[in-house]
């Protein structure tokens, strides 16, 4: 189905940058994909030159250091960014928050654009610091339903990612 | 967004700052520190665009880094103000949003020094103190009612807090808590305050 | 038979050999001694200081052991005029690095950026190579404490204890005789000195001859390296029954 508001109703906003670091992007059309290809070849690059992977925090510095030059330059990318891993070394999980100023800011819980002012509520109120995954997947399915509820343009639903484990979560909206 | 301050003490210098990231009206993050260190009592203070508080205190550690290795000795605070003031300046046609206020005390005189920048690296020394950020008119109206000269350390951390816990309730765009760091000859004393958290 | 090939560095002789890389390993071989030994909870690097006068100020910094970054040294043979060429090359290097991924260099990915660069000069017409080999101790999260070794031709390796410079052949045999698996880094630091000893000129040691350092990590995780002060060298040597008896006897 396609209309003025709605091109594709299954778009994938999210890229594996490598074994354990995931990314989900939104922003303007072309810049999106242009620059989360750009990102996405360059920590493969590194995983192939230097035989070992970039970890969560190094990867999210990294971004934040192209974003920020790119910020500078004639025609610089308009692309949010939400970056999540678990480190390889120490095992720990990690949440980065990132917007197209390259502004970015380790998080617990984290949403972009529209979605923020409907979702952070629900998480501020229920998300604590040692909640496990099945309990991360219920705090996205009330942020889904809420989204389909309020939001002014037609939510199409969303996909998740887990990263550890190839699994793909998909939460309804309009689409089914 | 937000807002580090500095004042000077008896031999000692206070460096505080809140701790919240936002976006304008909505916050993003309630743990932001705004204050970089780059010695074992030189202190950075930034406010302004969240994503060039990164890129200057980032660029900072890379040249104060080198600074050290090249030298074999830590940057004094004068020397520091003179950096953060000429690679501000490198920038006067495009400059970073930052407002940095630099604290610390010189090893070998054992002299504290504070001072403050505009954008693009004008120096403002202080004998008393310097505000910076979203709250500075309010935190101007707290340190001129608070400060006094010669404040010991103890003291010093009492009229930073307040000054800074003062001021940030009269702004909306502040707050979430604060760090405070008394640096006196040899000794750093780092606190968090919890402050309002709304 | 030599003459036409070993003026230039970029071009092999018939028996395909590079004579300029050979001259300079032959110049580092002239060079005081620098050994290194990876124990369990750290590194040690150690160095002879060939230049002592009592003319020579001696408070000014080391003359072979060097910083390259928090949580990287190195100890140098050959000579230092290039090495500090190096050095400031790897120091840069390393930061650029902790600019753009917030974390320090991987130890062995520095290592290569600079053999990267002492390869370029085997090859690329008109220039000599560095007269340089260096010993790198580091630690990373990875791989935790690694010792490497590099020469002017750009090969590098890692080693479990070596050495450069003067004598490094009978170090080196020294070393693989005495050297102990998952010793610790006291040990090492004594059996640092004790090769030291047997591989220099002289037979007593003392502080102003050789330099020290040692990466490790204090009891919070944290990794630190330390370049020694003199007396710290002279309470080593005394513990082992190597310092110089009278500190007057020897002008130098």
């Amino acid at each position: 189905m396609r209309g003025a508001t709605i091109l594709k109703a299954t778009d994938n906003k999210t890229r594996d940058l490598n074994s354990h670091t995931l990314m989900a992007f939104s922003g303007e059309a072309g810049d999106t994909i242009q620059f989360s290809d750009y990102i996405e070849a360059n920590v493969k690059l590194y995983s192939m030159r230097n035989s070992t992977e970039l970890g969560p925090s190094a990867v999210a510095s990294f971004v934040r250091a192209e974003l920020a030059r790119s910020l500078r330059s004639r025609n610089p990318y308009n692309v949010n960014l939400l970056l999540g891993g678990v480190d390889p070394i120490s095992q720990k999980p990690h949440l980065y928050w990132l917007d197209y100023l390259a502004s970015l800011a380790p998080v617990p819980y984290a949403a972009h654009g529209y979605a923020q002012y409907y979702c952070l509520s629900i998480l501020d109120k229920h998300h604590h610091p040692d909640i496990d995954l099945e309990k991360g997947m219920q705090l996205l399915q009330m942020c889904a339903d809420e989204l389909k509820r309020r939001m002014p343009i037609d939510f199409k639903g969303a996909i998740a990612r887990e990263s550890r484990g190839q699994e793909w979560h998909t939460f309804s909206g309009s689409r089914q | 967004m937000a807002n580090p301050m500095s004042i000077i003490g008896k031999n000692a210098v206070a460096i505080a700052c809140d701790l919240r990231l936002g976006l304008q009206a909505l916050t993003v993050s309630n743990d932001f520190p705004k204050i970089f260190q780059y010695g074992p009592d030189v202190f950075l203070g930034l406010t302004g665009l969240a994503t060039d508080v990164q890129t200057v205190s980032d660029l900072f550690r890379y040249k104060v880094n080198l600074y050290r290795l090249r030298e074999e000795r830590d940057i004094s605070p004068q020397t520091m103000a003179n950096l953060v003031s000429t690679s501000l300046y490198e920038k006067r046609f495009g400059p970073f949003f930052v407002n940095p206020v630099v604290a610390g005390i010189n090893r070998t005189t054992g002299e504290p020094f504070i001072c403050g920048f505009d954008s693009i690296g004008c120096i403002d020394f202080a004998k008393d103190f310097i505000v910076s950020g979203t709250s500075a008119d309010q935190l101007f109206g707290t340190c001129e009612a608070l400060w006094q000269p010669d404040l010991e350390a103890e003291d010093l951390f009492e009229t930073i807090s307040q000054a800074l816990l003062s001021a940030v309730d009269r702004d909306a765009l502040a707050g979430w808590g604060a760090h405070v760091y008394i640096v006196e000859k040899d000794k750093v004393t780092k606190r968090l305050l919890k402050g309002r958290q709304d | 038979m030599s003459r036409r090939y070993d003026s230039r560095t970029t071009i092999f002789s018939p028996e395909g050999r590079l004579y300029q890389v050979e001259y300079a390993l032959e110049a580092i071989s002239q060079a005081g001694t620098a050994i290194g030994i990876l124990a369990s909870d750290g590194i040690v690097l150690a160095a002879e200081r060939k230049v002592t006068s009592k003319l020579l100020e001696q408070d000014t910094s080391a003359e072979k052991l060097y910083i390259l970054n928090d949580n990287m040294i190195c100890a140098v043979a050959g000579m230092t005029a290039d090495a500090n060429i190096l050095i400031n090359y790897a120091r840069q290097a390393a930061q650029r690095y902790l600019l753009s991924y917030n974390e320090d260099i991987p130890c062995e990915q520095l290592v290569r950026r600079l053999c990267d660069l002492k390869q370029g000069y085997t090859q690329h017409g008109g220039l000599r190579p560095f007269g340089v080999s260096f010993i790198y101790a580091g630690f990373d999260p990875q791989r935790q404490f690694q010792l490497y070794q590099s020469n002017p031709s750009g090969n590098y390796g890692g080693w479990k204890a070596t050495s450069v410079g003067a004598n490094n052949a009978s170090a080196q045999s020294l070393l693989k005789q005495d050297y102990k698996e998952d010793c610790s880094l006291r040990e090492a630091c004594g059996l640092a000195v004790k090769v030291l000893s047997k591989t220099m000129d002289s037979t007593k040691l003392s502080s102003e001859k050789i330099e020290f350092a040692t990466v490790g990590r204090t009891k919070d995780g944290k990794v630190y390296h330390h370049l020694w002060a003199a007396e710290e060298i002279d309470v080593l040597l005394k513990e082992h029954g190597l310092a110089k008896p009278d500190d007057s006897a020897e002008t130098g």
